[in-house]
């Protein structure tokens, strides 16, 4: 195994693979900045280009684009509180508290020194054990698919509302959204009222975009005007500490096998890997109650959780031929077109160039922390720009975001929609993120519930005899209710102890 | 009112609201023709339904409110307290004329996301930044239209040209072509 790698460092390390890995990590790094560009658009758009390069050069150009999509996602998360792309959501809670108080290179630099480890150990073991610990991801059914969504979806409703019902109907008003369009089994159309431009869905960037960027526009906007926006503390400094990394070293490592177990699902993603991850995280660590306040470790987490998800997500690709999310999806459809088919004999048939993508990987993330360092001071001198000259700039910036989906005014006006809806919704303390999480995840947990249901005929007790996926929906009512349930019986306890000492 | 009771009242409100978007997504998947549906397959109204029951429940849990009941039971005497000391309520016109700058922001951005598509990329951009940076605070009319100018130009070049994103250019399109 290590003189396939060290041939396939050779390939990897060649000028042009080497200049072509470079590209990649700048294009995925900016479109993972910019709202609304997400990779997988970016990924499809290159596809035409690739028929053009050498198959190793090809999936170099792809993967190189797809992880600094990652990198780059964080940077818009942590600066102005709008998610890049979607496994950025998290970074938003504890990213952006820690910019406004002056940290945003710590916030910044965490992001991308725990992608680069996490990257690194997620294509370690995809050196190491890819096919054998593919192996596991096949005792995933649809009915384990759909009750680890509704574990993650579970997860996200616990960790960012502060009432669990308001959670609930945000999570479920997600999904109802997601139900919008054509029904890709039936050919039904719902919830289009005659509109042809809903047939295809809402898709998630649009909600996103509104919910997140023009609401967060309109907020900073109030605040500026009534000068009650809480002043950006000046940054002390641009770089890490080395108490901060240390302190941030085992969240990173968590996220990181998190992030990894849960990506390396087929369908799972790095998105719901990330909101795991992170609930996780909040269970296990130390002084849990700084999550959520600007805590370093609510950026190292995620980032890493998203990143080594990335990685993982190529097992399941590889080895087996299953795509994790939209943007495996894309060069799944790249490799077809190469003439590669993914599966396990893939080693044995195109071992070169497969050990030539993994060697890549290693210098990819190599790259992107060379990169992205300088930029750390960079992007967190855009916090010193005054919010009346940044935020119409966002708006602009993020509209295009919108537009450039399908060049369809109705997209436009659907962002605007979310946009009033999701300023409604924070006014009123209705949690997003679980909505947003809900709109993506909809469509596959709808497919794996149906498929379920046709493999038990019609009955609903298949979810309850399959012991993973009992043990993943006992874990989501779990999270969901024990919080309430014990902070309801230490307030009666206390009461209890009070009226005692006072008798 | 005081706020503790407005809340309770609001909340009752989307309770309601909820329920009711609940009902008719429920009964636009009752709506789906049957001729969609395949025997012993579940069909497109099945996961439709159990969110639409879910999201129903939500909303009537909301709407019922079974903690503020258990708290006004307990503490009857601090909400009559509470009531002797109402919020003072706006009215309407009140809320338009201190709040103008919040409802001209939302109908800017609006109008934007609107009307963008038919005037065109440049002019409905520059005329946005202008407007939004103004009712941000920003007075130097020089620096309101530098800016705009600037950030429209460096905006559309570096999307149309540098990432091929195709904007329209609506009443310019005449002119520059």
């Amino acid at each position: 195994m290590f003189e396939y790698l060290l041939s396939g460092f050779a390939v990897a390390l060649q000028p042009m693979n080497l200049l072509i890995a470079l590209v990649g990590c700048l294009v995925g790094t900016l479109i993972g900045v910019l709202p609304g560009l997400g990779p997988t658009a970016t990924l499809a758009m290159l596809i035409p280009l690739v028929f053009s390069m050498p198959p190793a050069t090809a999936l170099i150009l792809l993967t190189s684009v797809y992880y600094g999509s990652m990198y780059g996602g964080s940077t818009t998360s942590i600066l102005v509180n709008i998610p890049g792309e979607s496994a950025s959501v998290i970074t938003c809670l504890d990213g952006n508290k820690m910019a406004l108080q002056g940290r945003a290179g710590p916030a910044l630099a965490i992001a991308a020194i725990g992608s680069f480890i996490a990257g690194t150990f997620a294509v370690l073991v995809l050196t190491l054990v890819g096919a054998p610990v593919a192996g596991y991801a096949l005792h995933f059914g649809p009915a384990e698919f759909f009750a680890l969504m509704v574990f993650g979806l579970s997860t996200v409703a616990s960790l960012t509302g502060t009432n669990v019902v308001k959670s609930v109907i945000t999570t479920c008003f997600g999904l109802m959204i997601a139900t919008v369009g054509i029904d890709l089994v039936s050919g039904a159309p719902r919830y289009t009222f005659g509109n042809p431009f809903l047939q295809d869905g809402i898709d998630f960037v649009v909600v996103a975009i509104g919910m997140f960027a023009f609401t967060e526009v309109i907020v900073t906007a109030i605040e500026v005007r009534e000068g009650t926006r809480a002043e950006i503390i000046k940054a002390e400094r641009i770089w890490l500490s080395w108490e901060e990394f240390k302190y941030s070293v085992p969240s990173i490592s968590r996220g990181t096998v998190f992030g990894f177990l849960v990506g390396m699902l087929p369908g799972a993603g790095a998105t719901l890997s990330t909101f795991i991850a992170y609930n996780l995280e909040k269970r296990i660590c130390k002084h849990p109650e700084r999550l959520g306040t600007g805590d370093i470790r609510g950026v190292a987490c995620p980032e890493a959780a998203n990143n080594a998800a990335s990685g993982a997500s190529l097992v399941p690709l590889l080895t087996l031929g299953l795509p994790g999310g939209g943007a495996t999806a894309v060069m799944l459809g790249a490799l077809m077109m190469l003439d590669i088919t993914p599966g396990p004999l893939l080693f044995q048939k195109h071992g070169a160039m497969v050990w030539a993508l993994i060697a890549s990987m290693y210098v990819g993330n190599a790259l992107l922390l060379i990169l992205n360092w300088p930029l750390v001071n960079v992007f967190a001198r855009v916090m010193s720009v005054p919010a009346k000259y940044l935020m119409p700039i966002v708006l602009v910036i993020s509209t295009i975001g919108v537009w450039s989906l399908s060049y369809s005014s109705v997209d436009l006006l659907l962002a605007a929609g979310a946009g009033m809806l999701g300023y409604y919704l924070r006014r009123n303390k209705y949690p997003i993120e679980p909505l947003i999480l809900g709109l993506i995840l909809g469509g596959r947990m709808e497919q794996a519930y149906r498929q379920a249901l046709i493999i038990s005929k019609g009955s609903n007790f298949i979810f309850f005899t399959k012991p993973i996926s009992l043990t993943l929906l006992v874990s989501a009512v779990l999270f969901l209710f024990l919080p309430t349930l014990l902070a309801k019986a230490k307030q009666f306890q206390s009461a209890r102890a009070a009226s005692e000492g006072a008798a | 009112m005081s706020a503790s009771v407005k809340g309770r009242r609001r909340n009752r409100l989307e309770g309601l609201a909820i329920l009711l978007v609940a009902g008719g997504y429920l009964w636009e998947a009752h709506n789906v023709p049957d001729l969609f549906q395949m025997p012993g397959v579940p069909g497109p109204t099945t996961f439709p339904y159990l969110l639409g029951i879910v999201f129903a429940f939500a909303g009537l849990w909301l709407l019922v409110s079974p903690a503020d009941l258990l708290a006004h039971r307990r503490q009857p005497a601090a909400e009559g307290r509470a009531e002797e000391r109402p919020t003072p309520a706006k009215g309407l016109w009140t809320r338009l004329t201190t709040d103008w700058h919040f409802y001209t922001m939302w109908i800017v951005v609006v109008g934007y996301l609107a009307f963008m598509p038919f005037v065109g990329f440049p002019v409905a951009t520059f005329v946005l930044l202008a407007v939004f940076t103004f009712l941000l605070g920003e007075a130097r009319w020089w620096v309101i239209v530098g800016l705009a100018l600037v950030v429209t130009t460096v905006i559309h070049l570096g999307f149309a040209k540098g990432l091929n994103v195709r904007l329209p250019l609506g009443v310019l399109e005449s002119l520059l072509k």
